[in-house]
């Protein structure tokens, strides 16, 4: 096929040891692009309504999408299933070379269902497929099977997700290693893989992804390369990553300390870019086919942590494993950084975990014989310590907070709750949004719950980035729902092509839409594209409906509603409910759902999300 | 003189763009895999060496060819494989001790770098300077 897809489904029972090519659908295709579309549209058609997220029948899916393993600038992929943490929607997206290599060996998704008696792991060459025993590799960690499968398999160029012993373990958070340096982090896929006793997926591939028109294709590829060096966003990250933004928010009063309670840090800039290659950066490192370069690796070359090696501490990373725990030493955040990696736990909601035990500690809430010696904020030892409890759920409280702070706070009862700093039960990311509405709205209205990546209006609300022409004025509620709404859409198709977030930072829509024509031969208008978009956010809605989402959870941390942020430009401020029920009341209008937050009649046939085409596994 | 690519392995970000421009450029379609060049990564992703064919000057390829189907261009000093006359036989492929040849199952050929007739789409495409471009000079190079 000469149109970027494959065309193919790869469907592995582990229950029965079924393995499926399957066709893609036509109208699957037409309608959903890939990516993101056909996460929801899957889920939504292959998941039993309200499934366990650890049950078998939970499906765990890889979609890459039609771009993906081009050379379009900044491609990516994402694992979709119910998330364990959540019970809602989770679509999580990974860089590196793994998603490509879905497309190389011939699939545009593979979707996993059932649980296997025995850990195994999946072993995809082609169209040669098969399960192979991981009793061995049980109990290592996720970096460390990595090596152990591509040694095993006598070829270092496989391509290999894994989960660590947190996975292993159903850690709500557990995340899958996607190759070196590169995660579907959020929302628990670790433990729903863990759960289905399937160690790693690893693939290696002989097809070529062809694209529709070549020429134009590759025009179309130079232009892209061109924006990117043109944004000095883009730029930003060739230079520094994403740690060049923890002096950025610190400044602007949204990095999180002490489990969220303030929002500036004096000892930012130690564990921001500045401190980090001071004390370990030695080279960059890119994802398939991207010119950007955010990652930065080294290793840390003297002291207590000497010898760890380490890909970047990310924004959000150093956000919640050092800020947020006050940690400010480079070398330590990194240590933690890259112990969450090898334990396979995601970092936002680690630190966010860790955090509130030790406010619930500090508050008298929990026993602290429980807790490692000295755990106080600051302590990196002891927060290492309360992380592996929490990956091997070692003693009671490390079994408590392996399932996240909602269900951590519900068991811990009294006050706690007020202090459990969680969207829809996903720990919020590295971005307090007192002062920021705009920040707020979109953490509180994104599908999989506290994501920053959905829509954060970082650029207008607090980079002077004009929407439509006018400055924003940063503590509005009113007027922020349209930037969001639209953002969201955006985004989400965007999330067919599969888009990478800070790609889109550079290349524009216009050049977007010009790879994907060029690639698929499918022209789509800006206004079209937003409606794909639309229609996709509304079909992730409809199943967090399904699956038991309460609107009402549309709503922010106790935190953020009754405690003035202590510090920096936006010292004071608060949410009141008003403001909050204004943003929401604007944000539902917009999205053509009812008041309480449930799309109308009209818009779900209006997306033609009332047929019943419906994608089923024979 | 000759013509040869040469790697600044410290350069080299891993991302692939050189193995898939190239990929594209000589099958049609995109794969790592199927690039005339390669990259090795290091263990824990702290290096990633790319390896390219030197052109040798005392080249394995073009002394085991029985049909005379590899030859030496004589602008650049790029060895190259002579579709026309290649029969897929392989003993390029074996000779090479740096493995920078490999058979196309499909048309029964050989492939290598041609150094894409002299200004090569890798080099064009890396995004660090990682892949450059340097004429040899010298007596011993003639």
């Amino acid at each position: 096929m000469s149109n970027g897809w494959m065309g193919k489904f790869l469907t592995v029972n582990l229950s029965t040891g079924n393995v499926n090519i399957v066709d893609v659908p036509q109208w699957l295709q037409d309608q959903y692009v890939g990516g993101k579309g056909y996460a929801m549209k899957l889920l939504y058609d292959l998941l039993p309504e309200g499934t366990d997220p650890l049950a078998p029948e939970n499906p765990l899916m890889f979609f890459p999408g039609p771009l993906t393993g081009t050379l379009a600038p900044s491609m990516r992929a994402c694992v979709a299933t119910k998330s364990p943490l959540t019970g809602l929607l989770l679509d999580s997206y990974f860089g590196g070379h793994f998603g490509q290599e879905i497309k190389y060996a011939g699939y545009d998704g593979i979707i996993i269902t059932g649980r296997s008696d025995k850990p195994v792991y999946l072993w995809i060459n082609d169209d040669k497929v098969e399960l192979r025993d991981a009793g061995h590799l049980w109990g290592t960690g996720a970096l460390e099977a990595n090596r152990a499968i591509k040694d095993e398999l006598g070829d270092s160029t496989i391509k290999v997700s894994t989960i660590g012993p947190a996975g292993e373990n159903t850690v709500r958070f557990a995340l899958i290693s996607c190759e070196y340096n590169r995660q579907a982090g959020r929302g628990g896929a670790g433990a729903v893989m863990g759960s289905k006793n399937l160690k790693a997926v690893a693939i290696r591939g002989s097809n070529t992804v062809r694209v529709s028109n070549r020429k134009e294709f590759l025009s179309a590829v130079q232009q892209g390369y061109v924006e990117l060096k043109q944004s000095p966003d883009v730029q930003a990250l060739v230079d520094t990553g994403t740690a060049s933004a923890v002096p950025f928010a610190n400044e602007a009063g949204l990095l999180p300390r002490r489990n969220y309670q303030d929002g500036t840090f004096d000892l930012a800039d130690s564990i921001s870019d500045l401190g980090q290659n001071n004390h370990y950066w030695l080279r960059s490192e890119a994802c398939a086919g991207c010119p950007i370069r955010c990652s930065k690796v080294g290793y840390i070359r003297t002291g207590r942590y000497a010898g760890t090696i380490s890909d970047i501490v990310e924004y959000e990373s150093a956000g919640l494993l050092g800020s947020n725990l006050e940690i400010g030493d480079a070398k330590a955040v990194t240590y933690l950084s890259a112990l969450c990696d090898s334990l396979g736990i995601d970092t936002i909601s680690a630190g966010s975990v860790v955090g509130f035990a030790l406010e619930a500690a500090e508050k008298g809430l929990i026993d602290k014989s429980t807790l490692p010696q000295n755990a106080n904020f600051g302590n990196a030892e002891a927060a290492a310590e309360i992380l592996k409890n929490i990956a091997y759920r070692k003693n009671e409280l490390g079994n408590i907070l392996a399932e996240g702070v909602k269900r951590a706070a519900e068991k811990i009862g009294s006050e706690s709750e007020s202090f459990a700093v969680h969207i829809k039960g996903l720990e919020v990311p590295a971005w307090g949004p007192r002062g920021n509405p705009g920040i707020a709205l979109a953490l509180m209205t994104a599908d999989r719950g506290g994501c920053h990546q959905r829509g954060l209006p970082l650029g207008y609300e607090l980079a002077g980035e004009p929407w439509k022409g006018r400055i924003l004025d940063r503590l509005a509620c009113s007027g922020k729902a349209e930037i969001i709404v639209h953002e969201q859409n955006y985004l989400t198709a965007l999330d067919t092509l599969v888009k990478c977030d800070f790609g889109h930072f550079g290349i524009s829509a216009g050049t977007y839409l010009r790879l994907l024509k060029a690639c698929t031969g499918r022209e789509f208008s800006e206004e079209q594209f937003l409606e794909l978009g639309a229609k996709i956010w509304n079909l992730g809605r409809l199943f967090n409906l399904r699956e038991g989402l309460n609107p009402a959870e549309d709503k922010l941390p106790k935190r953020f509603m009754t405690e003035p942020l202590p510090s920096g430009p936006c010292k004071g401020h608060y949410f009141t409910e008003a403001d909050v029920k204004l943003m929401l009341t604007e944000y539902y209008n917009l999205r053509d759902w009812d008041s309480s937050g449930y799309p109308t009649k009209e818009t779900i046939c209006k997306y033609g999300l009332n047929d019943n085409q419906k994608f089923e596994i024979k | 003189m000759r013509t040869v690519i040469y790697t600044n392995f410290d350069l080299c970000t891993g991302c692939a763009i050189c193995q898939m421009i190239c990929s594209e450029h000589k099958t049609g379609g995109t794969n790592p895999r199927l690039a005339l060049l390669r990259i090795s990564p290091g263990r824990n992703g702290l290096i990633h060496q790319p390896e390219v064919c030197q052109q040798c000057q005392n080249a394995f390829c073009l002394k085991v060819c029985p049909v005379e189907a590899v030859y030496r261009n004589k602008d650049n000093g790029a060895v190259i494989i002579d579709d026309s006359k290649c029969t897929g036989c392989g003993l390029c492929v074996k000779a090479c001790q740096k493995s920078m040849i490999m058979l196309d199952k499909e048309n029964k050929a050989a492939r290598k770098c041609d150094l894409c007739g002299g200004d090569p789409l890798c080099v064009q495409f890396c995004p660090t300077g990682a892949l450059q471009i340097v004429k040899l000079g010298g007596e011993k190079d003639e």
